[in-house]
């Protein structure tokens, strides 16, 4: 299988991290934060390792502002909802995934406004189109870091600016960066970022997270068991319990704990490296296909991993599942939970062909792949 | 020598401070605080020598994490120690 689907999980995995979820399995039996036997405090060990590895990558000062959730949608959530009480007006982008336009089209439903900042069809939101949203009741601006359609990064770090300096806070949608662009959440004033464990983070599926800084305190979008103050009906205030209820996925952890070991030692510049050089192949190889359409940025400026296509006249469904019959090319087609994105870049009728290549992608994977849709584009 | 428990109100902070100080090459145990010294109910400590005290305070100082109290344990005691689970730097 040519995997080029890194932008919904990412895989393979790295080595050890298979061995790592099952050495929690085997050996941090029992429920860490609930009880104080040998197993479920190696447990607590083992997260708060993995608390600490995300807060160094993410130029986090203190650990315990690391929340975690089960995906970014989870984090997603928690930060949109916990942030935001009627009265309350928010902005986002013209490319944001369905994981931030579906809960603020929830909220808006119980008082909260929200404005989108539309985007060209490229997809790099200007700030002065964000400037403009502000209102005297702006509480949030929620950014999707790099799209998850094609790959448009938006200028977090002058959004960030901007919404400091009006005492904004900042949510980043990190689904596509984390792992694959640097952040830092003091240098790009990001006061709220949400991540997933699964994607560019390399961990398994059901992990995730939430940070949370110290100038912004959003609601528990749910209560419980946090194994501290059991005695009191109050969820706790302090972080992370305030926003940790319930048993955490601590086989899970133990394998993003891993996978963050393996990405810090290897490095994010040679990640970005690799996969800069593969997405560059492929889009001079799609550029020179008659009847092939790129969606995106233009060449030159900076992408993520992620590159979206169209075969003139040809279903994207269809051009996905040829690609599978005949070179065995795992990618996506449709429209990728992200209806906003379309529309800004004009695929809202017929959605996209999306290739995502990974750290793990070769080149010459690539050039399978170029010469499978070239064999397709012929027929269209 | 006195041993201390010093109670936190989260496991997560008694985490966060346990490496802490593994860090500054001091091991400590963490462990369930007995139900004598918890007033809110669930609650986790570090057991620790009296001459480790300046330095718990100063890293809970550093964290901003304030103990729920402190306690000078009895001589003996029948929890087990734990052992560290940390993987080398």
């Amino acid at each position: 299988m040519i995997y080029l689907d890194n932008a919904a999980t990412s895989w393979p995995k790295p080595p050890g991290v298979v061995r790592a979820v099952s050495a929690a399995l085997i050996r941090c039996a029992g429920n860490p934060g609930r009880t104080s036997h040998r197993a479920a405090m190696d447990g607590a060990a083992l997260i708060q390792e993995c608390r600490e590895r995300l807060a160094q990558l993410f130029g986090i000062a203190n650990p315990l502002r690391v929340c975690f959730a089960f995906n970014a949608t989870d984090a997603l959530n928690l930060a949109i909802k916990g942030m935001l009480s009627p009265g309350d007006h928010a902005i986002c982008s013209s490319m944001e995934h369905n994981s931030v336009w579906r809960p603020l089209t929830a909220l808006a439903e119980r008082g909260v406004e929200f404005s989108v900042a539309e985007a060209p069809p490229s997809g790099i939101v200007d700030v002065a189109s964000v400037e403009r949203l502000l209102r005297p009741n702006t509480r949030l601006i929620v950014m999707i870091h790099a799209s998850n359609v094609n790959g448009a990064i938006q200028p977090v770090a002058a959004i960030g600016q901007l919404a400091r300096a009006r005492g904004i806070a900042l949510l980043v949608d990190a689904a596509q960066s984390a792992g694959a662009i640097p952040i830092d959440v003091e240098a790009m004033k990001i006061d709220l970022l949400a991540f997933p464990g699964h994607k560019g983070l390399l961990g398994p599926q059901g992990t995730g997270g939430l940070y949370v800084s110290e100038r912004v305190n959003p609601r528990p979008l749910k209560e419980g068991g946090t194994g501290s103050e059991s005695n009191s009906p109050l969820q706790p205030s302090y972080y992370p319990d305030r926003l940790e209820s319930g048993t955490l996925n601590l086989p899970g952890i133990a394998g993003l704990n891993e996978s963050v070991r393996y990405l810090m030692k290897k490095g994010l510049a040679q990640i970005a490296r690799s996969e800069a050089a593969l997405i560059e192949r492929l889009l001079t190889g799609l550029a020179s296909l008659d009847r092939v359409t790129i969606y995106g940025p233009p060449p030159g400026l900076p992408r993520a991993s992620v590159v979206s296509f169209n075969i003139r006249s040809m279903d994207p469904v269809w051009v996905a599942t040829e690609l599978e019959r005949v070179a065995s090319i795992a990618c996506r087609p449709g429209w990728h939970c992200a209806a906003l994105a379309h529309r800004t870049q004009g695929t809202q009728e017929t959605g996209t062909v999306r290739f995502s290549p990974g750290p793990f992608t070769r080149m010459a994977e690539i050039e399978t792949a170029l010469g499978a849709v070239a064999e397709l584009a012929r027929k269209a | 020598m006195a041993r201390q428990l010093a109670v936190f109100a989260s496991l997560n902070q008694v985490a966060l401070l346990k490496r802490a100080l593994y860090r500054e090459g001091v091991y400590v145990e963490m462990v369930r605080t007995p139900r004598c010294y918890s007033s809110t109910g669930c609650s986790f400590a570090l057991r620790c020598q009296t001459a480790e005290l300046p330095l718990l305070d100063r890293i809970c100082r550093q964290w901003k994490i304030e103990p729920g109290g402190i306690f000078e344990e009895p001589e003996k005691s029948e929890t087990p120690p734990d052992l560290p689970f940390i993987e080398d730097e």
